[in-house]
């Protein structure tokens, strides 16, 4: 008996590789390179997860910060600002390289010591504090941080400092022994990483056609072949899920849910995204240097009739710039922004506001609803006498002194309020070189606390203090996290993870299967 | 005829010339692209070196220079958006534009002819009316119009039809009947009226006081003779207006060609690819009329002689 | 060439009657299409007066409400509603007087910029008239949806620049027709006796050629207004004309696309705008153009 039930198993396990899986995922834009360390943006999310691997692993299970073994298989502060990584064997490249200590330290230094224009400006925003790796032996390596680090774990995890191969980037371009710019251009053209999936064919901005690794460390990826392919017009993502020229589509606007929910064949999954839509507001505008104008065109905004009308109440609206994927520094006891068109209508007049036009800039297509919610926020600035206009372009106005306020995303780079509102809002971080915030040097102590002290209650204490003075002097309004939707055949089991960033399409071992029918 | 083809070449590289240029400045116009190619959210000392490192920091003059060289190598510069040679990127999207193109002409020509012949034949029962509105209809309706209801009936209520892409034969269908569209409208009130010059003349007469069948005088005299001016407009007109045509269907369909390309450029204001294409689809047309001008002269002893 | 329904020198009386001989010599379809013209325009021009809601008015409680005769339909909204609540009668009728209104000022700077170079190029010859000519031959070499895409990426997208757009577009096929009828003119001998004469060179483009070129231009200037109503639904389409919440009709479909599957009323009004306006323009155009053709008319 025992027997046979093994047979069968094994017969089983034969048989469903026989059966090809492939899908076709009709995605709303398709990267234009594919380079985890120099990428962070929403497009170039999806893809990395799936190729490449971090040091350290996350359970992506759960919203609650768990780290695993990745490509380290254990790890220890040696010193304050030294951490060593013990690294996992027969670990290869999709190339068939071994991955070496080398190759960790090579990843590592090409952000913490960049040379290559876009990798600085990654790392600094997020790896400023780091100095360098260095190889112990084949399998040891240690990084140097130059001071103590509370979220080591955490910024060992990014996409950013994924592991790519030293000598196959190496020899892309120019001299096969030194890492140069061109390498790295070649690279983001030609990626290779560790992870379950390789990138069989990559076409810029049109598709990208992942094969499962054979050779992969981990669990074996599901899929046989996945193919993800640039279907822009929403109307014909729609639609070619209907057709079944795809099988998950990304990116289904909540006006277009019950459509596929009704049909009999098909159905959406979705999640609100740890990400805020913002209105960012320019505190050095002329016009708008008085805190009581800004307080207004933020307390006049009824957020949760935007969440009602334009995401079916399926968004999140925040009273701070809080998300609950912050574990224990998630704070939704701070009220730091409201909707009160009488206090609106009262600051305004103290104020002295004298009607003038407040332009607000958007993307006409970039943010799902941007442009919709753009235009109802200038009918509920009128409620309270705000002029508002709406401007339509494609060009980033954030950096432009004549930018009164305009829509942006404040994405969960990683699991903290460093890796969200401290990104965009540290002090000399892009908001403020970019001249639409100021901080003082009262700012910059308290973030100093918020970012580095290794005692949670007083990152959080920071943190409630930070929350005060954008209240006070506010340069931005989240206005929700959206609900970001997928559509799929019905069979199709398949679910963005909790642990993830926003956007990724996980098609690891575990995220996705099929229902038998 | 030397002279005149001599003529006809140095026309050419005149024009191809100012277009270069006047396509290079026009795009420094608006100053740099730099906040197009970068985005949101950078400090000013990163967009700094972010500006310097894709050359963007150099003066006018000197990425012009660097602009005409990159024509040397034949690799036309660097994509801002992609950072690869553009002349890959364009490369690897004129088998697809061409083939759509082609399937566009073939399916004009095998109806806009026979249309034309009918409309000119019968131009004064209902016939020639008929085909006359139809003429009309297929210029007034937009070919966005025409591509957007295509779909929602025959995809997404018939799910008869793919709307993704270049992938299957299938895949044409809808595309080529959008390209067609304003084509076969064009085409066919053009084959109508030259049919109808034809007709009236002398020789036809001649023909059938000869006793010779209506169908024998309609095609074999009255067809050949107009086929010369029918074709030298397939030429001019055709490659103009697929052109246009090309960038909303590839647009719409997400067709992996160079129209499709050329809209995504101009938004997100990818200058080298845009710089590129546009003088690429130009040096085409440049070319078809080219070869129409020669064929013409070829044909007429006038221009042959050096006396146009 | 000079055809007596489109002299100038015309009195109004015998324009009167003018206009009812080019009734009675027009067939059912070219009726059909100058009815169908002056209802357009009569829309266009009225639009304030006769849409039920401002075009902007938005109502979030209420959006992507079908027309009369559906379920879920919101009273006083024939039509239906928009992505943002917005009546969809109103934001056509609004929409079809913004793109006539572009189509006729875009029509109007290509006639008048092309003709006066024309004209100019006619008369001066010499290098200008190589200028001229030169730009004149570099715009037909491209694709004109190209050199839109290439102003409207420099510019970025607004009204103004549309206008630019538009005023652009055509302007050559204007500039190769008037030279071409004053390189005619200036042969005949009615210039030449007016210069020997003592008349001066304005005095002659403005007294003699201008007349005379008055009917081909207005042919020229029918057939581009559809082009041009073509162009600009077509950039708008594609985002990339007037913006937001102001719209023409493109933009109405444009915007309205997404909603195909769900919502198809926002465009299936303004499409059909579209589609009338230039059925109506071409059909005239193109009989303007045959009765001023002699070689034509002759048969």
């Amino acid at each position: 008996m025992k027997r046979l039930l093994a047979t069968t198993a094994i017969a089983t396990l034969v048989a469903v590789p026989a059966l090809a899986v492939e899908l076709t995922v009709g995605a709303s834009n398709i990267a234009p390179y594919l380079d985890p360390g120099r990428d962070h943006s929403n497009v170039g999310s999806q893809f990395y997860h799936n190729t490449f691997d971090t040091l350290i692993a996350k359970n992506l299970d759960s919203d609650k910060t768990e780290w695993l073994p990745g490509l380290a298989v254990s790890w220890e502060l040696v010193e304050p600002t030294v951490m060593e990584l013990k690294l996992r064997e027969g670990v290869t490249f999709h190339n068939g390289e071994d991955m070496t200590a080398d190759d960790v330290v090579f990843s590592l230094n090409r952000m913490y010591q960049a040379t290559f224009p876009p990798y600085q400006v990654r790392a600094r925003d997020r790896l400023a504090n780091f100095e360098k790796a260095e190889k112990v032996d084949d399998h040891t390596v240690r990084i140097h941080a130059k001071r103590a680090e509370p979220l080591w774990e955490t910024l060992l995890n990014l996409q950013q400092v994924m592991i790519i191969p030293e000598d196959y980037t190496k020899a892309l371009a120019g001299d096969p022994k030194v890492a140069e710019n061109d390498d790295y251009e070649a690279f983001s053209l030609k990626p290779v990483g560790t992870g379950p999936y390789k990138i069989a064919t990559f076409t810029p901005g049109e598709q990208v056609v992942y094969e499962r690794f054979d050779g992969f460390w981990g669990d074996k990826a599901p899929l046989d072949r996945v193919t993800v392919k640039r279907m822009p017009e929403t109307a014909s993502r729609i639609t070619a899920l209907k057709t079944g020229e795809a099988d998950i589509i990304t990116n289904v606007a909540p006006d277009q849910l019950s459509l596929i929910d009704g049909d009999p064949n098909l159905k959406t999954v979705g999640a609100a995204t740890a990400l805020f839509h913002v209105m960012i507001m320019n505190v050095n505008h002329p016009k708008l240097t008085d805190p009581r104008i800004r307080q207004a065109m933020s307390l006049a905004i009824d957020r949760d009739t935007l969440n009602e009308a334009l995401w079916l109440g399926k968004a999140v609206v925040p009273a701070s710039h809080t998300m609950q994927e912050f574990g224990e520094l998630y704070m939704p006891e701070l009220e730091t922004f409201e909707y009160n068109p009488e206090k609106a209508k009262e600051l305004l007049e103290e104020a002295g506001y004298d009607g003038f036009e407040v332009t607000f800039d958007t993307d006409a297509v970039y943010y799902t609803n941007g442009l919709l919610a753009a235009q109802a926020i200038m009918e509920m600035w009128a409620e309270v006498g705000i002029k508002g206009k709406v401007q339509v372009g494609e060009k980033w106005t954030g950096n432009a002194p004549e930018l009164m306020a305009r829509n942006w995303s404040n994405p969960m780079y990683f699991a903290d309020p460093f890796g969200s509102f401290g990104v965009m809002w540290a002090p000399n971080g892009p908001s403020e070189s970019e001249g639409r915030f100021n901080t003082d040097e009262a700012y910059a102590k308290i973030w100093e606390r918020f970012r580095y002290s290794s005692d949670v209650a007083e990152r959080k204490a920071a943190y409630g203090e930070l929350m005060d003075r954008i209240k006070a002097d506010p340069p931005v309004l989240p206005l929700y996290r959206p609900y970001e939707s997928w559509a799929m055949r019905k069979d199709i089991n398949w679910a963005p993870k909790p642990g993830n960033i926003p956007y990724v399409l996980d098609f690891r071992a575990g995220s996705i299967s099929f229902a038998s029918n | 005829m030397l002279t005149y083809l001599a003529r006809i070449v140095l026309k050419m590289l005149v024009t191809f010339f100012a277009i270069v240029t006047l396509v290079f400045f026009a795009t420094r116009l608006s100053g740099s692209p730099i906040d197009f190619v970068i985005g949101e959210g950078i400090t000013q000392e990163d967009r700094a070196l972010l500006t310097s490192y894709y050359g963007l920091d150099q003066s006018t003059w000197v990425q012009y220079r660097a602009f005409l060289a990159s024509f040397a190598d034949g690799q036309f510069g660097l994509s801002f958006v992609e950072r690869r040679p553009v002349a890959e990127i364009v490369g690897e999207r004129i088998w697809p534009s061409l083939q759509l193109l082609l399937s566009s002409v073939a399916l004009t020509l095998a109806l806009s002819l026979p249309l034309g012949i009918l409309g000119a034949v019968y131009c004064k029962s209902w016939v020639g009316s008929a085909v006359m509105v139809v003429a009309f209809l297929g210029y007034a309706v937009p070919n966005f119009v025409l591509a957007t209801f295509m779909i929602l009936v025959f995809s997404y209520w018939l799910n008869w039809l793919p709307v993704v892409g270049n992938g299957s034969a299938w895949h044409f269908i809808m595309p080529t009947i959008t390209m067609s569209g304003i084509l076969i409208a064009g085409l066919t009130r053009f084959t109508r009226n030259a049919m109808l010059d034809v007709l009236g003349q002398d020789y036809m007469r001649t023909a059938r006081a000869k006793g010779l069948s209506e169908q024998t005088v309609i095609f074999k005299h009255g067809l050949r003779n107009a086929s010369i001016t029918i074709l030298s407009v397939i030429g001019l007109q055709i490659a103009g207006l697929a052109a246009a045509g090309s960038v909303v269907v590839e647009a719409i369909f997400a067709w992996p060609g160079i129209g499709d390309l050329l809209v995504r450029s101009a938004i997100v204001r990818d200058y080298p690819v845009l710089q590129f294409g546009v003088i690429a689809v130009s040096v085409a047309v440049l070319l078809i009329n080219a070869v129409v001008d020669i064929a013409y002269a070829y044909a007429d002893p006038r221009i042959r002689l050096g006396r146009a | 060439m000079a055809d007596a329904a489109f002299s100038p020198s015309l009195t109004a009386g015998s324009r009167l009657k003018g206009v009812a001989a080019i009734w009675r010599e027009a067939d059912m379809i070219q009726r059909m299409a100058m009815v169908l013209a002056l209802i357009l325009v009569a829309a266009a021009i009225l639009a304030p007066l006769v849409a039920p809601f401002s075009p902007e008015q938005q109502s979030l409680i209420a959006r992507l409400r079908p027309p009369l005769g559906f379920d879920r339909y919101r009273d006083g909204y024939l039509l239906g509603t928009d992505e943002l609540g917005r009546d969809v009668l109103s934001r056509t009728l609004y929409g079809l007087r913004l793109t006539l209104a572009l189509a006729v000022i875009g029509a109007s700077i290509g006639l008048v910029v092309g003709g006066f170079l024309g004209i100019l190029a006619g008369l001066i010859g010499g290098i200008f008239e190589d200028i001229v000519m030169g730009a004149v031959d570099t715009q037909i070499a491209i694709p004109f949806t190209l050199i839109a895409l290439l102003i409207l990426s420099i510019f970025g997208s607004s009204m103004e620049v549309m206008v630019l757009v538009l005023g652009v577009h055509g302007w050559e096929q204007s500039a190769r027709i008037v030279r071409g009828e004053v390189r005619k003119l200036t042969q005949m001998p009615f210039i030449e006796a007016a210069r020997s004469a003592g008349a001066s060179g304005p005095r002659i483009a403005f007294k003699h050629i201008l007349p005379n070129v008055v009917s081909p231009l207005v042919v020229q200037f029918t057939l581009s207004l559809s082009n041009i109503v073509l162009l600009e639904s077509t950039l708008s389409f594609l985002g990339l004309g007037v913006q937001p919440p102001t719209a023409t009709l493109g933009a109405m479909v444009g915007i309205g696309r997404d909603y195909m599957p769900t919502a198809p009323w926002i465009v299936v009004a303004p499409a059909l705008m579209i589609l009338l306006i230039t059925f109506a323009v071409q059909i005239l155009g193109d009989w303007l153009r045959d009765r001023t053709d002699v070689r034509l008319r002759a048969r």
